[in-house]
């Protein structure tokens, strides 16, 4: 990156950061009882830090090859956009009555921001998950949560960071070892607060509106998948795509998804414990499923197509 | 091959501007939205939905599908808002109960009920004014937008050329994957897959979803090959791209993005000034006795 786009960059965040604090000033120069999580400010706050967190982690590791953009990346970029859009539309439960078991509903979508981020670069990972998260809830009438926007974009970011490394197996352990930390803090939260609402569940038929109290396969549901990537990696142990695909897809599910979870503490007004057991634990457990089967299998089918093509 | 949005040129108050300027006032009007719960102001977002739309020179006919699909899915939610108050715990504390209706059935001695309260009304019309208003306004985007001038738009918003052009690609494929999507399921229907009736524990389920996810997945993938090829060919990339479409601001479209703005704007305002919160009309109260 040049010199004067760096500042121009380093600018704008500073701007945008700049203008959200004077905002939170004067409001409660203008108000005294404002309550920020009352407005909507606070999303954009949100995605301001999520893109300051995308930006540090850039800088810090600007001078590799996974950043550079190209025009396959740009293509790859469109596809993975439009096919997460897609699916995700098409898999909310709205067009197709998808099963779910256990309150775990399933949302096969997310294996392609991590397929997408791992195959073909942190950048193609991020653009793939916002942008098909934001047309998604477009085409889908959700209306706008920006910060889960981001968030899903840092689940393909992360998974792409394994770009960063020319030895595939290299950091893998590091990055299995803060995985396994995460998942270890939701269900321990979770073990200390059972009685959560699991509030990614919602089943008409039986009445449950979001406000069932979790299931324990639901609360468990990140260390299960923690043990289902561990076993694939076992499985797989020869191939190095495939090890190194699971692991990082899963370091990035539960960031991305737990920024997004973590940003309702204030956006929402949830306590510590309802964003994490009710909303990162049903979100983030389930993800690590389609990370263990369906992006193995994406990836063994790009290796195929790869040598068929020659590219 | 590319399947398009159902776009053509017409008589439009959205293809009177400039389609950048559109896309400015877009998110700008969607971003005020998210400021308020009040119904009155709420209206007032859904009078320019409901104006945006009568003067978009869309067919019923054409757009009947979409409409039918989001028509249904906000009033599903609205009614679930209605009974349940999901959502608005968040943005009301005091509920004052109309009615209590109770299953005829008990579990373990617990008889299932639900609250039927003035502020769950009022707050299920609010989320449904407020997600109309969202929604109604971006379904006739693909209509209304010419798909030429998606980069050049994106491009003009300050996007770099090569952001700007994979927005521009991702429009694009959108429709091209759905289809994609349906004759796959098809196909695979054929052979007697039913994604309806997925059977086994949850890892069977989520491996038989693979004979959809992974097909057209590896599809676009292997058709993507054939327009990086004619991008590369035309040098994409080496330098700051030109475009070959010009677009133009008329005055109008200053007008409409000054009032985008300015609307954004005095939503913040009002938002951090404690206005546009919950409201519940007191005709409604009144009404129940309160």
């Amino acid at each position: 990156m040049s010199g004067s786009r760096l500042i121009s960059v380093i600018g704008a965040l500073l701007g945008v950061i700049v203008f959200f604090a004077l905002i939170i000033w004067i409001g409660g120069q203008m108000n005294p009882d404002l309550q920020l999580d009352e407005t909507a400010t606070l999303r954009y706050v949100f995605v301001g830090i999520g893109m300051l967190i995308v930006f540090v982690i850039y800088w810090l590791t600007r001078d590799n090859d996974a950043w550079v953009v190209g025009t396959r990346q740009v293509v790859y970029m469109a596809i993975g956009a439009a096919l997460y859009a897609v699916f995700s539309y098409l898999f909310n439960g709205t067009v197709f009555a998808v099963p779910s078991a256990s309150q775990v509903s399933l949302r096969p979508a997310i294996a392609v921001p991590m397929f997408f981020g791992y195959v073909f670069g942190p950048v193609v990972g991020f653009f793939t998950g916002a942008v098909g998260n934001m047309f998604g809830d477009a085409l889908t009438g959700f209306g706008l949560s920006p910060q889960w926007s981001v968030g899903n974009g840092l689940v393909g970011l992360i998974a792409g960071l394994a770009m960063l490394y020319k030895d595939k197996r290299r950091g893998l352990n590091n990055v299995l070892i803060a995985s396994a930390v995460l998942a270890g803090i939701a269900t321990l939260l979770w073990v200390l607060n059972p009685s959560l609402s699991n509030m990614m569940f919602f089943d008409v038929e039986a009445g449950i509106f979001g406000d069932a109290t979790i299931s324990v396969f639901a609360g468990l549901s990140a260390v299960v998948g923690l043990v289902l990537v561990v076993l694939v990696r076992y499985l797989f142990r020869d191939d190095a795509d495939i090890a190194a695909a699971v692991t990082w897809a899963m370091l990035g599910n539960f960031i991305g998804i737990g920024f997004a979870a973590i940003s309702d503490i204030w956006i929402n007004g949830f306590t510590p414990a309802v964003a994490i057991v009710g909303e990162f634990l049903p979100a983030a457990g389930p993800n690590m499923i389609f990370a263990a089967i369906l992006v193995p299998i994406l990836v063994r089918s790009w290796q195929s197509l790869q040598r068929q093509t020659g590219r | 091959m590319l399947v398009t949005w159902r776009f053509r040129e017409r008589r439009s108050l959205i293809q009177a501007f400039d389609p950048t300027a559109w896309l400015i006032f877009y998110a700008c009007f969607v971003a005020s939205t998210l400021f308020f719960w009040d119904l009155r102001v709420l209206a007032g977002f859904l009078l320019i939905a409901v104006i945006v739309v009568l003067t978009s020179g869309v067919s019923w006919r054409e757009s009947r599908r979409a409409w039918l699909f989001i028509g249904g899915f906000i009033l599903f939610f609205a009614f679930l808002t209605f009974l349940t108050g999901r959502g608005g715990i968040e943005v009301y504390e005091q509920e004052r109960v109309i009615r209590t209706l109770r299953a005829p059935f008990s579990l373990f001695g617990w008889r299932p009920a639900i609250d039927l309260t003035v502020e769950r009304a009022v707050f299920a019309m609010s989320q449904m004014a407020r997600v109309f208003s969202l929604a109604s306004m971006t379904i006739l985007i693909p209509y209304s937008l010419n798909p030429a001038h998606y980069g050049v738009a994106f491009r003009r918003l300050g996007l770099p050329d090569k952001i700007a052009y994979a927005m521009d690609l991702t429009m694009r494929f959108i429709p091209t994957f759905g289809q994609d999507f349906q004759l796959t399921l098809d196909a695979q229907k054929a052979r007697g897959y039913e994604l309806e009736k997925l059977e086994g524990g949850l890892v069977t389920q989520v491996r038989k979803l693979a004979p959809l996810v992974v097909p057209v997945t590896v599809h676009a993938l292997a058709g993507s090959e054939d327009i990086i090829d004619a991008m590369d060919l035309r040098a994409f990339g080496t330098g700051p791209r030109t475009w070959l479409i010009k677009l133009q601001y008329q005055p109008r479209d200053y007008a409409l993005m000054a009032f985008g703005v300015l609307l954004f704007l005095v939503s913040m305002a009002a938002s951090l000034l404690g206005l546009g919160g919950f409201w519940v009309p007191p005709f409604m109260l009144q009404a129940f006795g309160f």
